[in-house]
């Protein structure tokens, strides 16, 4: 009895030491939960895969992004989409709104919609695109990865997971990711959190542009 | 209610080992792993029937030599329930897909579960065995009430509806379990009743193994 009293205990702390491990110390429940907690406590740099896009000639994504002067708020999509994304694309749009209303106060900030449907999503397909959701080119940018391994590389480093849903769509975890003057991704916030989103990379983007 | 000695341990250790080249089968794997549906409840519990054949297999020495550790079967039906409540975190599900390392460790852990649940469900008795059990089943209910309500996919990896699939699936197979654990409960105690005080005092001692 003292044995099985000993390995039970002994069981106890071995699960316990394996939850706290698996949830981030009881913080997180779902992978989506720990990739944002992770990229929070450690910024993730975008990998060197090369995009273009309207009015974007082929260039790595790190050099786009790496400016050293504009914070870029970052989200996934595909123009077939019908669902989740045009919900992206309004809040974007209202992203849009908000910085053409109030300037580049805080600091400058943009916004960059990153096609993983890239055999699809041509420069051409995402002009027409752009101009169907009323995009400002000097805020908000379209671009695509040729290259499909690049744009695994992309997805798997940024932790963003597509399901093809069996409908002809794709489900992923659409999400407001925030990049940095360096080009590394600082924070992921959900699309209902826009304000806090914006008001993050704003302070962002202000807090370093004093320096140079 | 014990149950026929018929199968032999080859018998039985070979069932074990095709089940479980079976489940690691890559193609068998990816197919179960497409659905979140299919991967709790097809892959889950195969896994742990695997893990049940293989300790059905070994030979009586070693068992001996377990119950030294598992009195009345306590620390396997612990240790399983701890495994399960692990395994049920939805973080588990996306982390199997992608990294290698946590897909072994799951199998290994289901294995073990199927193994434990072997080994300690007969000398556990009833008020273990429904300790056990009235752990596991609310805290399966649970977690499939929050799959089938959760307006967000908990899992990156897996649709929306698969998941409020899964946990409609979870709540009535607890429902079931525990229904069926209960008719067979009422059983066992009406046939000690019967068969009267001498049966009754047999009864009380832990079951021999």
């Amino acid at each position: 009895m003292l044995r099985t009293a000993l390995l039970s205990a002994m069981l106890a702390l071995a699960a316990y030491a394996a939850a706290a491990w698996l949830t981030h110390d009881f913080q997180v429940w779902t992978a989506e939960g720990a990739r944002r907690l992770e990229v929070a406590l450690q910024p993730v740099s975008s990998p060197a895969v090369e995009v273009d896009g309207p009015g974007i000639g082929p260039q790595a994504l790190p050099q786009y992004l790496a400016d050293g002067q504009s914070v870029t708020l970052v989200d996934f999509v595909y123009t077939r989409c019908q669902t989740v994304c045009l919900a992206m694309g309004s809040s974007f749009q209202q992203l849009q709104r908000a910085l053409q209303e109030r300037g580049g106060q805080g600091g400058p900030v943009r916004l960059l919609s990153i096609s993983f449907d890239g055999g699809h999503d041509t420069p051409g397909v995402l002009q027409a695109y752009a101009a169907r959701l009323s995009a400002d080119p000097v805020l908000w940018r379209f671009v695509r990865v040729p290259d499909p391994r690049g744009t695994q590389r992309l997805l798997a480093d940024f932790q963003v997971v597509v399901v093809p849903d069996g409908r002809g769509d794709f489900e992923h975890n659409a999400a407001l990711l925030v990049v940095d003057q360096k080009g590394r991704l600082v924070r992921i916030f959900d699309y209902a959190e826009q304000q806090l989103a914006l008001d993050y990379a704003r302070h962002l983007a202000g807090a370093a542009a004093p320096s140079p | 209610m014990k149950l026929p000695a018929a199968p032999s341990r080859t018998f039985l250790a070979g069932m074990a080992a095709a089940l479980l080249c079976l489940l690691a089968w890559p193609n068998v794997r990816h197919g179960l792993e497409t659905s979140m549906t299919l991967h709790m409840l097809v892959q889950y519990p195969l896994l742990a029937l695997a893990g049940y054949l293989l300790a059905a297999a070994l030979p009586h020495r070693w068992t001996a030599r377990l119950h030294l550790w598992n009195a009345h079967g306590i620390s396997g039906l612990f240790a399983a329930a701890l495994m399960l409540a692990i395994l049920m975190i939805p973080r588990v599900l996306d982390l199997a897909l992608v990294d290698g390392r946590i897909e072994i460790l799951k199998y290994l852990a289901l294995l073990a579960c199927g193994a434990a649940i072997r080994l300690s469900w007969r000398p556990a008795g009833l008020l273990v065995q429904g300790f056990f059990l009235g752990n596991v089943l609310p805290m399966m209910a649970v977690v499939g009430n929050l799959y089938e309500t959760s307006p967000l996919r908990v899992c990156n990896a897996y649709l929306l509806d698969d998941q409020a699939r899964l946990g409609q699936m979870l709540v009535w197979m607890a429902a079931a379990i525990a229904a069926a654990w209960f008719a067979w409960l009422v059983r066992t105690l009406m046939g000690r009743d019967a068969a009267g005080m001498t049966a009754n005092d047999e009864a009380t001692k832990p079951a021999t193994h």
